[in-house]
């Protein structure tokens, strides 16, 4: 199967179900699951060739004479990590999307969404990477922006126009890229061959900050990701935020790592920061799904912390954060989502006793929720301990302040669950309706296992990701 | 020898006797055909003065595939013989390759352009053809002035432009440049472009922001740029000075404006500021490139979104962004085609105006104007929010009275041509790169 | 031996989901399941104990992250061994008694299955060999123990209560998990055994040693409901009884005592000792005095868990593996009685724990009555109970020690001699004297004989019977001989301080209680008992903090600069292209004579700039 099919396909597809897919909902449905299913297992079979060290080259197309821009597709362990979370993510997604208003326009959304993300991780042309990254804002904006909140407008075109300044610092970067070095594939790419490589440091660091996001460019986030619906805002914390971090990666840390390790302190600060700082937001908020959304914040701080470390144990322990991250925040997400669509609050002071009415809705929300707070046997732990035990090698005793963070989960998370799941039953809650449905719910389920499955099993995911920089390790690059 | 120039122009003028029959349209078609025909064949003007190159043949290829769109789309006899008037002059000041030539040609686009906003039916038509006839005539003056000033200065008139020049040819020369940039709507030249695009027919504007303005941009850069590039000391910051100047001009002033026309009026003159960066840019080979990539995909973009306000205006009386709220639900299709030109014009990749800006834009930076580019690059991302403010209207929005689905198959078409361009340059980049050095 | 040590680990956790599964259709399999779980853990246990030669070692590794690898061991020694027996022995008596006890809820798939993964935590923290197993069997124990003391969560008290419990804990374990963050990082390696080598042969660095010992210890206060950190074990009284005294009295917070034994070469290598016991004296001191003023039955149990257990941190920290872990042994045994008596009681008694509204139940339920005395006595340190011998050796190893003789020692004797006078106090209001509340008394119930009395007899018995084997418990726990010390004097000293306070409660709470509610109304005595009673306030210190400081300073400081700085300027961009766009559109008048004037405008200032450019 050529890898294009997986890239403009979709978007082809997507067109295809937004013109004859009106009043066809179920079939619309299976095309999309099947097609994301399927990319998972492309992703799989990819993995499984995957030379023990480089790239994989999927081929190079479209070729343009005199300029190095060509459609290169090349992976290794770090990005086939990255397709098979995006898959999975995708098709929890639409499992979780199952009841959702104006079926075919929204699974042709999602479908068009496939196709970048698969380019963004696969296309190691600087040039492709970044209209990929670009296209995946199209369908975002609109699924923000028409099956959203009641703020919706507002949280979409924030978001779009955030996003699309940072990359414009992006896109400047990769010109000087080409200009100083004359190619455009990243893997080529040396620093030493850059004539202002501080400025382009700058440049992309700032760009894929917006994405992760960092501190202080994280005020778009809680706008988008509360307003988005609630499977949206799995997309947008499952894989937009990880983009930010596979770029920030696989562009900065290992494309510039001499400027990057003159700069860890400001990564790590940044990332020390963006931990407490998006954490004593949630803890002063009311609002469950910002509080979610903070939350998410505060856990990509703990990532950025593990990259600042710029070693073989902290990239290794961000990439599983990232993904523990991904399989946190989202039944979070969609319980959070879930909840304000029942009982049409956000607010958690409305809320409460919810176990009384939704028991097996509110384990799942605790089992997260513990994940989210770092408690072992969950996914969490696991990603909060590599992380811990990575940065103070790198950096010394003082990164003991980590396990503070985790403290100002605890705090948030367990008040959460009195407001919301424990105490009295509420007016609110003993009005409405809980009752999910069954395709829905089973998403959730799925995430809970996942979350536990790798909490205990950590080594089977730890096996491929170690194997994306251990190479690298073993020349001296980390 | 039986071209291009002519066909079109016994067209044109063939076209005058046909009006009120039913034969105008069939016979516009079947001459744009054959001209595109022709084109692609590999014809030229064959008289003295005019020359053909690689990349002009491509630009005209498409400035007729462009018109071609244009011509289904109208109905209106007047505009339609205008039409073919002006791709006549078009295709002879894309070739111009002497003084004359070129200052003869480009009054005739000149001229054309006032007789076809001369078809006044309203107050506000006639406020806008006359404010582009008294600034057209200004500029003329400019230009004749500069074009003195350089013959006297030892330039003559029947050759290109001398590339090795006196102090006061030189002059001359940047005071022709000064009057060609009211057309392509250049700070401070852009004072009638901001009105005129709003206020004549959306079909007119559509004709003069889309086609005239590329055609006289590829010229003047065809004719110029041997000039500019040997004067790099002065061209550059006068160029990067203008350019930046105008983009957020254009930029600012479209952000908070009601009325679509004139947002996408500002629009244009934003991107006449992204054009002018390639004058900027002569240093780095990729500069022509850059300026024929960005006039490609302006051209599709620009008369595409100027035609979709004549439908609107036409079918639902669409005149502000209050107006088009919730036109996804009224005309999907319709809808479709307005967002794709839309995030075209922003920089959205895969589609030829995200293209046309990256390589204008790296030819900036590959010149040393990374500056510059920064600017420019956040200009395209405040434009984003006038586009995407667009694009929210229509589909974030409800929609207010009736929904009507059904379409014009022709205007559909002529959508349909333009959008296959802007995707088809937005993707395959080597149709322009293998031309892009043959000006 | 292998097979046997991993079935032990897993069965808690299989037990929990089919207890939780089967009881969805029938509430009698979750017990059953959870019956004959308990049953096999505590024959596994048994076996272990049997065929014991050397400690079982088993060496694993979880997983590897980069080029570090986090190890997952397993070892059982006779340390582990005896409290594997607690654990289980306990677990089951306490799933026994739970029988009756919870015989009425409608939730007991739920109950049942926490329970058993709250054994299970509890197996897997003392039978692991790394830093790493122990702190996930910490954690599970803390998440148990925070389901189960909200277990019935849809009333408020409960729910906060757990709020309290797992954040107070939660607190502490961050420190525990900085510090296997920082042996990581100190010595590479997070074997147990192997840290208390390395540091005896003085291979690491003291201080940065000093600090871990004294996170670990932070860990254990949280844990072990020490000061400053035991307000909530207090609060966990909400919970239901059963619970209260398997969890909250006799087995997980004992795991804060468990994890400085087991690094006990660490801890004196660092020398950290001291730490714990000034700790320790000041918890058993705040502890003893606060139980003496209690209303409610289970308070004051609580409060005496804290002093006990305080009692087990002083034998430690004075230098005797032996006397703390003795009394920890003994205090696990008399303290689940003495809960599960009260839980009797409350059983009996509809749910009443004000023991002010009881008295003379010594009629009624007249074994519960002696089981429980049997408890209070061991628990006053009484000769021949259990109780006795090892209180009495902590405060004669704290009198040895010179570094802790002065203080140290006063405090712990004060709260030694304290516990028969809250015990006796509770022991006395509950069954002696005449019934205070006569309706009540009219009600109460009889509980049955088979699955609470007998629980309640195994227990009294093994309190008493474990008098005699005081010295094969101390060479057990720590490994090695036990000589037990003796200071002159001191047996008389306790005895007569014993029987003396025993008097005088005797005579203020059964003969005279008129004349104790006249001294309680004594202004200075009236703020000395809002004080105890309140637990010196600690909670609301702590609550205060909490919120004024994390809360309203903080975390509202954090919310202001979001708000008005940061997402402001983002915001404020809008603001701003409003006004750039004003000053632009000056330039734009529409005018005609305008346009033509800025062309010509723009002429001059090209033909200036070409001028001064030099072109011309």
């Amino acid at each position: 199967m050529s890898p294009l099919f997986f890239i403009f396909g979709p978007m082809v597809l997507a067109a295809l179900v937004a013109l004859y897919g009106k009043k066809r909902d179920t079939i619309v449905k299976f095309v999309s699951l099947a097609l994301f299913v399927w990319m998972l297992i492309y992703a799989l079979e990819l993995l499984a060739i995957l030379p023990d060290s480089g790239y994989l080259d999927l081929g190079s197309y479209l070729a343009v004479k005199d300029f190095g821009f060509e459609l290169t597709l090349q992976v290794d362990h770090l990005s086939v990590v990255m397709l098979i979370l995006t898959s999975v993510l995708l098709i929890l997604v639409a499992l979780s999307s199952w009841t959702m208003k104006r079926t075919s326009t929204y699974f042709a959304l999602l479908i068009l969404f496939a196709g970048p993300i698969t380019g963004v991780f696969m296309s190691t042309d600087l040039l492709w990477f970044f209209i990929f990254w670009e296209l995946t804002l199209v369908p975002m904006y609109f699924l923000v922006g028409i099956w959203g909140a009641e703020g919706r407008i507002y949280a979409a075109v924030k978001f779009f126009l955030y996003t699309h300044v940072a990359s414009m610092l992006i896109l400047l970067a990769f010109f000087l890229v080409y200009k100083e070095t004359g190619t455009m594939n990243m893997t080529l790419v040396r620093e030493s061959m850059l004539a202002s490589p501080v400025l382009i440091w700058w440049l992309l660091f700032i760009g894929f900050s917006v994405k992760m996001p960092i501190f202080p460019f994280h005020t778009w986030l809680p706008d988008a990701h509360v307003q988005a619906p609630a499977p949206i805002s799995v997309l947008l914390a499952g894989v937009l935020l990880k983009m930010g971090a596979y770029a920030m990666i696989r562009m900065v840390v290992l494309m510039l790592p001499g400027q990057s390790a003159h700069f860890a302190w400001v990564i790590l600060a940044l990332g020390l920061i963006t931990l407490f700082y998006a954490g004593f937001m949630a803890l002063y908020e009311t609002h469950l799904k910002k509080m979610v959304a903070y939350s998410s914040i505060s856990h990509m701080g703990l990532v950025t912390v593990a990259i600042a470390t710029l070693s073989y144990s902290g990239l290794s322990a961000a990439l599983f954060e990232m993904i523990g991250h991904a399989l946190i925040i989202s039944p979070l997400f969609l319980i959070a989502g879930f909840l304000h669509h029942r009982t049409g609050s956000w607010q958690m002071g409305d809320m409460g006793g919810l176990m009384q009415k939704a028991p097996y809705l509110s384990a799942i929300f605790v089992l997260a929720g513990l994940a989210a707070l770092g408690l072992p046997g969950t996914i969490g732990f696991v990603g909060e301990l590599t992380i811990l035990i990575a940065a103070i090698k790198s950096y010394g005793f003082w990164l003991i302040l980590i396990a503070l963070g985790s403290m100002i989960g605890a705090g948030y998370i367990i008040w959460t669950f009195r407001r919301v799941i424990y105490g009295e039953i509420s007016q609110t809650v003993r009005k409405s309706d809980f009752r999910m449905d069954h395709v829905e719910f089973a998403a959730l389920v799925i995430f809970a296992v996942l979350i536990v499955f790798f909490g205990l099993f950590p080594s089977t995911l730890f096996d491929v990701i170690n194997a994306a920089f251990a190479p690298i390790a073993a020349q001296g690059g980390l | 020898m039986f071209g291009t120039f002519s066909l079109l122009f016994v067209a044109a003028l063939v076209s005058l006797a046909l009006h009120r029959t039913k034969w105008l349209k069939p016979v516009a078609l079947v001459a744009i055909f054959g001209s595109i025909f022709l084109t692609y064949s590999g014809s030229h003007i064959g008289l003295a003065g005019f020359e053909n190159s690689e990349a002009i043949r491509l630009f005209t290829l498409i400035l007729e595939i462009v018109l071609l769109a244009v011509i289904l789309h109208e109905e209106e006899d007047q505009t339609l013989t205008q039409t073919l008037f002006i791709a006549t002059a078009s295709v002879a000041l894309l070739q111009s390759h002497t003084l004359l030539t070129f200052i003869v040609s480009f009054e005739a686009v000149s001229i054309i352009s006032f007789v076809l906003v001369s078809h006044i039916r309203t107050a506000a038509q006639a406020e806008g053809a006359v404010k582009m006839f008294i600034a057209g005539s200004i500029a003329t003056g400019i230009l004749l002035l500069g074009a003195v000033l350089y013959l006297i200065g030892g330039g003559r008139l029947g050759a290109p432009i001398a590339v090795e020049t006196t102090a006061l040819s030189t002059t001359g020369l940047f005071v022709m440049l000064l009057g060609l940039f009211y057309k392509l709507t250049i700070v401070p030249m852009h004072g009638w472009a901001a009105d005129s695009y709003a206020l004549v027919r959306h079909s007119h504007a559509a004709i003069l922001t889309g086609v005239a303005k590329t055609v006289v941009a590829v010229a003047m850069f065809r004719f110029f740029a041997p000039f500019l590039a040997e004067h790099l000391s002065l061209s550059v910051p006068v160029m990067v000075t203008l350019a930046v100047v105008t983009m957020t001009l254009g930029n600012y002033l479209a952000l908070f404006q009601k009325r679509i026309a004139r947002i996408l009026a500002y629009s244009s003159i934003a991107h006449a500021g992204y054009i002018l960066l390639a004058f900027a840019a002569l240093k780095s080979g990729y500069a022509s490139t850059g300026l024929l990539y960005m006039a490609i995909a302006y051209i599709f973009m620009q008369t595409a979104v100027f035609l979709l306000l004549d439908i609107l205006r036409k079918r639902y009386g669409i005149e502000t962004l209050e107006a088009l709220k919730g036109l996804a639900k009224k005309n999907g299709l319709l809808a479709f085609f307005f967002t794709v030109q839309l995030f075209s014009l922003a920089g959205i990749p895969l589609l030829a105006g995200f293209m046309g800006k990256a390589v204008v834009f790296y030819a900036a930076v590959d010149a040393g104007l990374w500056a510059a580019v920064l600017i420019a690059l956040l200009n395209s991302a405040l434009s984003v929010g006038y586009y995407a403010w667009i694009v929210k209207h229509l589909y974030f929005d409800e929609a207010q009275g009736p929904a009507s689905q059904s379409n014009d198959k022709l205007p559909i078409v002529s959508q349909l041509i333009l959008l296959a361009g802007t995707l088809t340059f937005g993707i395959f980049a080597s149709l322009v790169f293998s031309v892009g050095n043959a000006f | 031996m292998t097979t046997l040590v991993l079935v032990l680990l897993i069965l808690p956790i299989i037990g929990a989901l089919i207890a939780f599964t089967s009881g969805l259709k029938k509430n009698a399999l979750a017990f059953w399941t959870a019956e004959v779980t308990g049953t096999l853990l505590f024959l596994i246990t048994l076996i272990l104990l049997v065929d014991y030669k050397d400690p079982i070692d088993i060496p694993m590794r979880w997983f590897e992250f980069g080029s570090f690898s986090i190890p997952f061991g397993i070892y059982i020694d006779k340390l582990s061994l005896v409290m594997l027996l607690i654990a289980t022995g306990l677990g089951l008596l306490d799933i026994h008694f739970a029988h009756d006890y919870m015989g009425e809820d409608p939730h007991q798939p739920r109950y049942y299955a926490k329970v058993l993964f709250f054994i299970g935590g509890m197996i897997l923290l003392v039978s692991a060999k790394d830093m790493v197993g122990l702190f996930v069997g910490w954690e599970f124990m803390g998440l148990a123990s925070y389901l189960l003391i909200s277990f019935w969560h849809q009333q408020k008290d409960p729910a906060d209560a757990g709020v309290s419990a797992f954040l107070f804990t939660r607190f502490g374990d961050i420190f525990l998990f900085a510090a296997i963050g920082l042996l990581f990082y100190l010595t590479g390696t997070l074997d147990m055994v192997k840290l208390n080598e390395l540091s005896q042969a003085g291979k690491l660095d003291e201080e940065m040693m000093f600090v871990i010992a004294v996170f670990i210890f932070i860990a254990a206060i949280g844990k072990s409901g020490q000061f400053p950190l035991f307000p909530w074990l207090m609060r966990a009284m909400e919970g239901p009884t059963t619970v209260s005294a398997l969890i909250h009295g006799a087995t997980m917070v004992n795991s804060g005592i468990y994890i400085v034994a087991r690094l006990f070469d660490f801890y004196a290598a660092a020398e950290a000792l001291m730490v714990v016991a000034t700790v320790g004296a000041l918890s058993a001191f705040i502890g003893a005095t606060s139980a003496l003023v209690q209303r409610e039955l289970k308070k004051v149990l609580a409060y005496s868990t804290m002093s006990h257990l305080s009692i087990a941190f002083v034998g430690l920290g004075v230098g005797s593996l032996a006397a703390g872990m003795t009394h920890l042994v003994n205090h696990a045994i008399f303290k689940a009685l003495l809960f599960l008596g009260v839980g009797a009681v409350i059983m009996s008694a509809h749910h009443v724990k004000d023991m002010w509204r009881l008295g003379g139940l010594g009629k009624k339920l007249t074994w519960v009555a002696l089981f429980m005395g049997m408890g209070v006595l061991s628990l006053s340190g009484i000769p021949p109970f259990s109780g006795f011998f090892s209180k009495d050796a902590v405060i004669a190893e704290a009198i040895l020690n010179p570094g802790s003789a002065g203080l140290i020692a006063t405090l712990v004797t004060i709260a030694g001699l304290l516990s028969m006078a809250y015990i006796g106090r509770l022991w006395l209001l509950t069954f002696a004297g005449e019934p205070r509340d006569k309706g009540l008394f009219g009600k109460v119930t009889r509980p049955s004989a088979f699955w609470i009395v007998l629980p309640l007899g195994i227990m009294a018995v093994m309190t008493l019977l474990m008098g005699f084997f005081q010295e094969h418990i101390a060479e057990m726990v720590s490994n090695g001989p036990f000589e037990e010390p003796h200071v002159a004097g001191l047996f008389f000293g306790l005895m007569s301080g014993i029987v003396l306070l025993a008097l005088i409660i005797y005579y203020y709470y059964v003969k005279r209680p008129d004349l104790t509610e006249k001294i309680a109304a004594q202004p200075l005595i009236k703020t000395i008992h809002s004080i105890l009673f309140n637990g010196y306030y600690i909670e609301k210190m702590i609550f205060w903090f909490a919120h004024n400081v994390i809360i309203e300073s903080f975390a509202k400081t954090s919310h202001w600069v979001d708000q008005h700085i940061i997402d402001a300027a983002v915001n404020g961009m809008i603001g701003l292209s409003q006004r750039i766009t004003h000053i632009f559109g000056y330039t734009h008048s529409g005018r005609v004579g305008d346009n033509s004037g800025a062309m010509t405008l723009g002429l001059l200032l090209l033909l200036a700039a070409m001028l001064t450019g030099g072109a011309v």
